[in-house]
């Protein structure tokens, strides 16, 4: 061996072997002394077999050249002390005085192994906690939709019509007075009944926007964003091109989304304008809500807890089978772009039993 | 490996390191390509993606986005770089190369920003590599950018507290 190549082998920081054609040890450098409890005397003209018994370690055949250089493998390493170990073996063919052979670089890997599991513990866990956090995001967007219908409901079909027959039976009685100061006080209590019916019909709509009673989905939108310009002076441009007739559930989810869009332009975005646009695209409808507001980091926000809206509009997204990104950058306004499919949202047992496996 | 991002776990775990390695100017050059492309084709091609995978397919591709989103704004905000449409071009891409199989020439659509810096990525026919050679300059960006990954941290941190952005946090 050249000096130059003893150096290297002596001072490698992994254990090397030379091994010839037949497999026998030529040479060990001193790193391979220490991971396998021989001498290096003890080695030479032994099999390679017995610093990893029972396996195959493929050797040149001695044609030579370049037939597996760098070859790589994964083995398992035995010491003098009978302890096993996993190795990584690189094998190097090597041309010597003696004719050709290998240079076996060995590697234990125990420790790196032991990382990987703790890695794939943590893995499991984090996997494990984000499972949870879907299923759970899940259900309570689905709860809060079955609840805010199951109230639009009573109040639609009980308190408002418990109220009108109030308002009927209040003008029978106006009609019966004769004296003014009477009559004006029951026109007092009129208005103010229409006053409540008036308000329980405006939560009617917001907790049952989408529904044809009010219009559908644009109807809602602009009525949102009529709100918008009227408080704020932030004007909008609604461009919707969906011509399909979406189904109850997916125009529900698409108002939510875009509807915690715009609070989040009506509360952080000092915006002037909002564009929202609406296509058909895939099977589904794509939606784009562009403002031109002060705009913020996403690295930034994202970051810190208490942004359970922008998690919300993304969890709704995917659980209807779609996607949703939120893009900013400071100054530049901010981008929700979104698109669900009109096949309409997964049954629960569905989307339960494939996040549980 | 596990594939916690799919079949293509290992091509995406490639992909993830490889944006290390992009320059100030390849992300400019990744930003101008992913503003070129048709909102409405990406649109389609995620599309694609969502038809041809069942729920859990979707989720694992979700999750390659989701990080590698992540990673790419980590990467953009060590060389100074704020335009969102790269770590969105991150996002397209990561999904892209998890979903390869599934997706045919749409492919093409969500790899075409990156592979303008990693040629190797594009071609939905192709068996996927991973970016041919990390060149020298690459390395040295690298190199770079690493030694002013702390002072760039430092002054955005003071750009966000003197651009008053506080009320952003309540997102």
């Amino acid at each position: 061996m050249s000096s130059r190549f003893t150096q290297l082998f002596e001072h490698s920081p992994d254990a090397m072997v030379i091994v010839d054609r037949t497999g026998q040890i030529n040479d060990a450098n001193k790193q391979a002394e220490a991971l396998f409890g021989y001498g290096r005397d003890q080695m030479r003209g032994r099999s390679v077999n017995t610093l990893f018994p029972g396996q195959t370690v493929p050797l040149s055949n001695g044609s030579g050249r370049g037939e597996r250089v760098g070859s790589h493998l994964d083995l398992v390493g035995s010491s003098s002390d009978l302890r096993q170990f996993p190795a990584d073996v690189n094998i190097i063919p090597i041309q010597t005085q003696r004719g050709s052979a290998e240079v076996l670089s060995v590697r234990d890997i125990t420790e790196e192994q032991r990382a990987q599991f703790v890695l794939e513990l943590g893995l499991d866990v984090f996997e494990s906690a984000d499972r949870n956090l879907q299923s759970l995001l899940d259900h309570f967007i689905r709860a809060q939709e079955e609840e805010r219908s199951r109230i639009a409901a009573g109040i639609h079909d009980d308190t408002i019509q418990i109220l009108a027959a109030a308002n009927l039976r209040l003008q029978q009685l106006r009609n019966r007075l004769d004296d003014p100061e009477q009559r004006d006080i029951l026109d007092k209590l009129a208005k103010t009944l229409h006053m409540a019916l008036s308000r329980l019909r405006q939560l009617i709509f917001d907790l049952r926007p989408t529904s044809p009673e009010h219009g559908g989905l644009e109807s809602a939108l602009r009525a949102v964003l009529e709100q918008m310009q009227s408080d704020l002076d932030v004007r909008y441009q609604l461009d919707d091109r969906c011509t399909s007739s979406l189904p109850a559930s997916i125009s529900a989810l698409i108002f939510r989304i875009a509807q915690e869009a715009l609070i989040n332009v009506r509360k952080h975005a000092k915006a002037k304008m909002v564009q929202l646009e609406f296509q058909e695209v895939g099977g589904g409808c794509l939606a784009r809500i562009v403002d031109d507001g002060v705009g913020y980091s996403p690295a930034d926000v994202e970051e810190r807890p208490g942004h359970i809206g922008l998690s919300l509009m993304r969890e709704r997204a995917v659980i209807a089978g779609g996607w949703c990104r939120i893009e900013s950058t400071p100054g530049t306004g901010t981008v929700v772009e979104f698109w669900v499919p009109y096949s309409g949202l997964p049954t629960q047992p569905e989307v339960r039993n494939e996040r549980a496996a | 490996m596990r594939p916690i991002f799919g079949p293509n776990t290992r091509q995406v775990l490639t992909f993830l390191t490889d944006l290390w390695l992009l320059s100030p100017e390849e992300i400019n050059r990744v930003t101008r390509a992913w503003r070129e492309v048709s909102d409405v084709e990406r649109a389609e091609s995620w599309a694609q993606l969502h038809r041809a995978a069942s729920l859990r397919e979707r989720n694992s591709y979700l999750a390659a986005a989701s990080v590698a989103r992540k990673q790419a704004m980590d990467v953009a905000s060590m060389l100074q770089r704020t335009d969102w449409a790269f770590w969105a071009a991150a996002w397209d891409a990561a999904a892209a190369i998890a979903a390869r199989e599934r997706l045919g020439s749409h492919y093409d659509i969500l790899i075409s920003p990156l592979a303008t810096v990693f040629p190797s990525l594009s071609g939905s026919g192709n068996r996927l590599q991973v970016p041919a050679q990390r060149s020298e300059r690459q390395a040295a960006a690298k190199r770079e950018a690493a030694s002013r990954g702390k002072v760039t941290e430092t002054s955005s941190k003071q750009g966000a507290h003197r651009s008053g952005r506080a009320g952003m946090e309540a997102r």
